[in-house]
């Protein structure tokens, strides 16, 4: 089943009220055109980011160019891991002080913390608009996605050998590499478990655990799988595009469950944390076509604002089905972790 | 000391410590006093801590040529070595120099353990006098830097742009600290140092890396994932653990060599 034939059977069923913002308000709303940075208004004044350490000093360019572009605009970045600063932010705010104007995670999870906490304000409906649909939430903005997909050596197998369902992955003969440790992959394992519950979730762990070969990493994994030490793997798709970038001949290639945590769209996103439309403004660079395009070309993530022109070789969300899950509700990790401790996994 | 002081004022080690203090942003384990950004003001204490330690160090020694071990506790070596200012001053600014003071102390600690002639005591006394030496020596260098400012303060969140080439020198700067933890002999905080380098470092360049040559990013994937925890989790000799870690301070700079050219030809944002 395709993603749009889904959305349309939810409407349906009367099932949109489960959604992230109720979709029959974001189908009806319009569709906005990405907007350049040339019809924004110019930044004046001074605005705290706190900075989630993002892909490889790219968010830093971006704020860099953003800040060149606007002179009277000064921007005071701390930086830190993202699960730390979500958990400075809701300290501060605990204590009665509010350092931070923004807040730029690398992973929704992060976002979600904050937003739980009450210290997010609303998302204009004119910014929300130029998000797609499924990506629209009150009070933050995912900015670029990435998407969870299945790595395989081509040279071992064919995409038709691959299930396309996450749950029947468990029950194939192929031979799997994966990072268990990894935070991509924890946030996959929780989609999991919202969508299939703990049980089913448990079982598929400690069935791929007995035939995985883990990694430390996700590039690990990819690298393994195109080396054949294995015949598929669990990742981010970036990898695979970016070994691709520097190994032409690699024998590697993407494939994709259908509507499941196997194919999971996650985010990075921005929220703020007053009421200053300085703060809204800046927001509204993010979502510009031209750092949605920079991002995607330089960093090979997923715009998700409506009309950006995808570069060559990304994946685009028409072509697969993620499954419908908040993003935010991947921010509590606890759970996860306990049950992939329990399962021997971890 | 004067041979070490006068090379540490050539112009070639006096290029290396300042691209050493400046690209290092400082993490410390323990505690750390305020003094270490106050570096000028404690050149006194520090000198006389330098002067004790290795006066401490040559009484045990002899008291280990003319009693034997049963005569002292060769434990105090370590408590000499914590009591001292000096340590997180050194440790803070060049850490590679305070590695090797490690390893001379438990140099001296495992000949007088192993009841080793105390020659070979001797032999390693000097091995940490020198590196004393040279670590006062690096200490001054820093303080000269911090007095024109062109050294950071220590602190613990970063609140400057890291680009992707000065990420690979705080990668650089890592590894030395695992060679210095497990100096100190702590190896599990030595594997989580290279654990949490590999994952939170590492990890956020190897993906421009790959595209520039991917055989370079499988390399190092091995090092940081097999090469070096290995080496330590094996109990290989502090040396051999440097030689790992030289050998992927040399990769990474060609790394950095790649990073940066991937830098320069990537297009503007706007």
């Amino acid at each position: 089943m395709k993603r749009r034939t889904f959305i349309q059977g939810l409407a349906a069923f009367g099932a949109i009220g489960a959604l992230p913002l109720p979709l029959s308000r974001a189908l009806a709303a319009n569709i906005a055109n990405p907007v350049s940075v040339d019809d924004l208004p110019k930044l004046e004044g001074e605005l705290t980011l706190y900075l989630g350490r993002g892909e490889g000093g790219l968010y830093e360019n971006v704020l860099q160019a953003i800040q060149d572009r606007n002179p009277n605009f000064k921007l005071g970045i701390r930086r830190g891991p993202t699960a730390a600063l979500a958990n400075t932010i809701v300290a501060e705010a605990k204590a009665g002080v509010r350092r931070a104007d923004l807040f730029w995670a690398v992973d929704s999870g992060a976002i979600g913390l904050v937003s739980d906490a009450g210290l997010a304000q609303p998302i204009p409906s004119d910014l929300s608009a130029q998000l797609q649909p499924q990506f629209r939430y009150k009070d933050w903005a995912p900015v670029t996605g990435r998407v969870r997909t299945i790595p395989y050596n081509t040279s071992r197998l064919t995409k038709e050998q691959i299930p396309t369902s996450i749950m029947d992955i468990a029950d194939s003969d192929l031979s799997i590499g994966w990072a268990p440790a990894y935070a991509s992959f924890q946030s996959f394992v929780t989609a999991m478990r919202i969508l299939e519950g703990d049980d089913k979730t448990a079982k598929w762990l400690k069935k791929i655990k007995k035939r995985a070969k883990t990694y430390a990493g996700e590039l690990g994994v990819v690298m393994a799988v195109e080396r054949g030490e294995v015949d598929i793997g669990f990742a981010n798709h970036y990898y695979t595009l970016r070994l691709k970038s520097g190994k032409p001949d690699a024998k590697l290639d993407l494939a994709f469950t259908q509507q499941d945590a196997g194919c999971l769209v996650n985010a990075s996103g921005i929220l703020a944390l007053n009421d200053d439309p300085l703060a809204t403004h800046f927001m509204r660079y993010l979502l510009s076509i031209e750092v949605q395009g920079y991002l995607a070309r330089e960093a090979y993530e997923i715009p998700l604002v409506n009309g950006v022109p995808l570069p060559e070789g990304l994946p685009s969300l028409a072509n697969i089905s993620p499954p419908k899950v908040d993003l935010t509700q991947l921010a509590d990790l606890r759970p996860t972790i306990a049950l992939m401790r329990n399962s021997g996994v971890l | 000391m004067k041979a070490v002081f006068k090379s540490a004022t050539t112009l070639g080690v006096s290029l290396l410590l300042v691209s050493a203090f400046v690209a290092q942003p400082a993490f410390a384990n323990g505690p750390i006093g305020e003094h270490v950004n106050h570096l000028q003001a404690n050149i006194k204490d520090y000198s006389e801590e330098v002067e004790w330690m290795i006066g401490k160090v040559d009484t045990m020694v002899s008291n280990y040529e003319s009693k034997g071990a049963k005569a002292i506790k060769s434990d105090d070596l370590i408590e000499y070595w914590e009591s001292v200012k000096f340590h997180s001053a050194i440790e803070t600014n060049f850490v590679p120099v305070y590695a090797s003071i490690w390893q001379g102390i438990y140099g001296v600690k495992m000949a007088i353990d192993n009841n080793k002639p105390a020659t070979e005591a001797r032999k390693e006394q000097q091995a940490m006098n020198a590196a004393l030496w040279q670590g006062l020596g690096a200490v001054k260098l820093a303080a000269q830097f911090q007095q024109k400012g062109l050294l950071a303060n220590v602190k613990a969140t970063a609140t400057t742009s890291m680009t992707q080439s000065a990420t690979i020198d705080e990668i650089k700067h890592k590894l030395d600290r695992v060679i210095a933890k497990y100096a100190e002999r702590l190896s599990d905080e030595a594997t989580s140092i290279v654990h949490d380098t590999y994952l939170h470092l590492f990890e956020g360049v190897e993906g421009t890396l790959i595209e520039q040559d991917a055989k370079l990013v499988e390399i190092l994937e091995k090092d940081f994932n097999v090469t070096l925890p290995k080496a330590i989790s094996d109990n290989k000799s502090v040396d051999e653990v440097r030689e790992v870690v030289s050998s992927m301070h040399t990769k990474l700079d060609r790394a950095k060599v790649l990073l940066e050219k991937a830098e320069k030809a990537r297009k503007d944002v706007f």
